[in-house]
C-alpha cells in the first residue's frame, strides 16, 4: 500500500506494492514532485560566488562577480585576520580614480560622530577592515555591471576595542561595466577569511 | 633569493607582485594614505571645534543646533 514522504506528502510505493504498480507509482511520485518544485518561490539573494582568501595577501581580486544576471550584489567579507589594524580600499577592475563616498564613524570610546569624505579619490577607502582578530565588511554594491555609476553603501565594524563602527555611501564616477573588485590592504595583509557575493534577483 | 615585493591574490592564485603592480600599489597607496589623513585632519578638526564649543559655554543641544 502507498505511503508518502515525511515532508512534502510525496506518494511513494512500500516493499509490498506489486511490481506491476511501479511505473504508476513513479508517475504519481514525478507529478507530486513537479507540482512541489513549480510551486517554490525564486530566492530574492543568491549567492554568485565565495572566495577564501589566501595567507599573508595584500590584496584579493575576485573575479566573475557581476554579470548581467543581476544589477545589485551585496558583498560580505568575515573570518580571517589581518597582521595589523587596516582599512580594505575597495576598486573595482582596474579603475584608480573617480571614487567619491562620504559617511561616518563613531568610536566605542566617545560619543563624537565624525564625518568622513573623499572625493575622486584613487579608491573607496576603507569599505572593510582587517584587525589581528577579524576581518569585517559589508557592502552593496548597485549597477557594477551597468554601463553606469555604479553606487556603494558600506559599513564595517572594528573588533579593536578602542575601535569604531563606521558607514559610508558613494559612487564610482564613470560608467564602465565591471565584473571583478578588488581588496588593498592600507598596511599589512590578509589572511584566512571568506568573501561571498550575493545578487539581488532583478524581478 | 629574498621576496621583496607584497603577494596579491587573483581568485584562488596567490602571486608575488610584478615590478609593475608592485608600483602601481606604492602610487595607489601613497593616494589613499593622503586621502585618509586629509580626512582623519577634518575629523580632528571637528573634534577640536566641538570641544573649544564646549568651553564657551554651548550645550551639547545647542551645538547640535548649529
Amino acid at each position: 500500500m502507498a505511503t508518502t514522504t515525511p515532508n512534502y506528502g510525496w506518494p511513494v510505493p512500500t516493499s509490498t506494492d506489486y511490481v506491476k504498480d511501479g511505473a504508476t507509482a513513479i508517475e504519481a511520485l514525478g507529478d507530486a514532485i513537479d507540482a512541489t518544485v513549480f510551486g517554490l518561490p525564486s530566492a530574492g539573494l543568491t549567492l554568485v560566488k565565495t572566495q577564501t582568501i589566501g595567507s599573508a595577501v595584500s590584496s584579493v581580486t575576485v573575479t566573475g562577480a557581476f554579470s548581467a544576471t543581476y544589477d545589485n550584489y551585496l558583498v560580505t567579507i568575515s573570518g580571517g585576520v589581518a597582521s595589523t589594524t587596516t582599512g580594505l580600499n575597495l576598486t573595482l577592475g582596474s579603475t584608480a580614480t573617480g571614487y567619491y563616498r562620504g559617511g561616518n564613524f563613531t568610536s566605542y570610546t566617545g560619543t563624537t560622530v565624525s564625518g568622513i569624505n573623499s572625493s575622486n579619490a584613487s579608491s573607496w577607502l576603507s569599505a572593510s577592515l582587517g584587525t589581528t582578530t577579524s576581518i569585517d565588511g559589508r557592502f552593496e554594491l548597485y549597477d557594477p555591471f551597468l554601463t553606469k555609476n555604479t553606487k556603494i553603501r558600506a559599513t564595517y565594524v572594528s573588533t579593536v576595542t578602542n575601535g569604531e563602527s563606521y558607514v559610508f555611501g558613494g559612487f564610482l564616477n564613470d560608467s564602465t561595466s565591471y565584473t571583478a573588485f578588488t581588496l588593498t590592504t592600507t598596511s599589512g595583509t590578509l589572511t584566512g577569511g571568506t568573501i561571498r557575493v550575493y545578487g539581488y534577483r532583478n524581478s | 633569493m629574498a621576496t621583496t615585493k607584497p603577494f596579491i591574490q587573483i581568485d584562488d592564485l596567490v602571486r608575488e607582485m610584478t615590478t609593475e603592480e608592485h608600483t602601481a600599489y606604492k602610487a595607489q597607496q601613497a593616494s589613499n594614505a593622503a586621502a585618509q589623513a586629509e580626512a582623519d585632519a577634518k575629523a580632528t578638526a571637528r573634534i577640536s571645534a566641538l570641544a573649544k564649543l564646549a568651553d564657551l559655554g554651548l550645550t551639547a543641544e545647542e551645538i547640535a543646533a548649529l
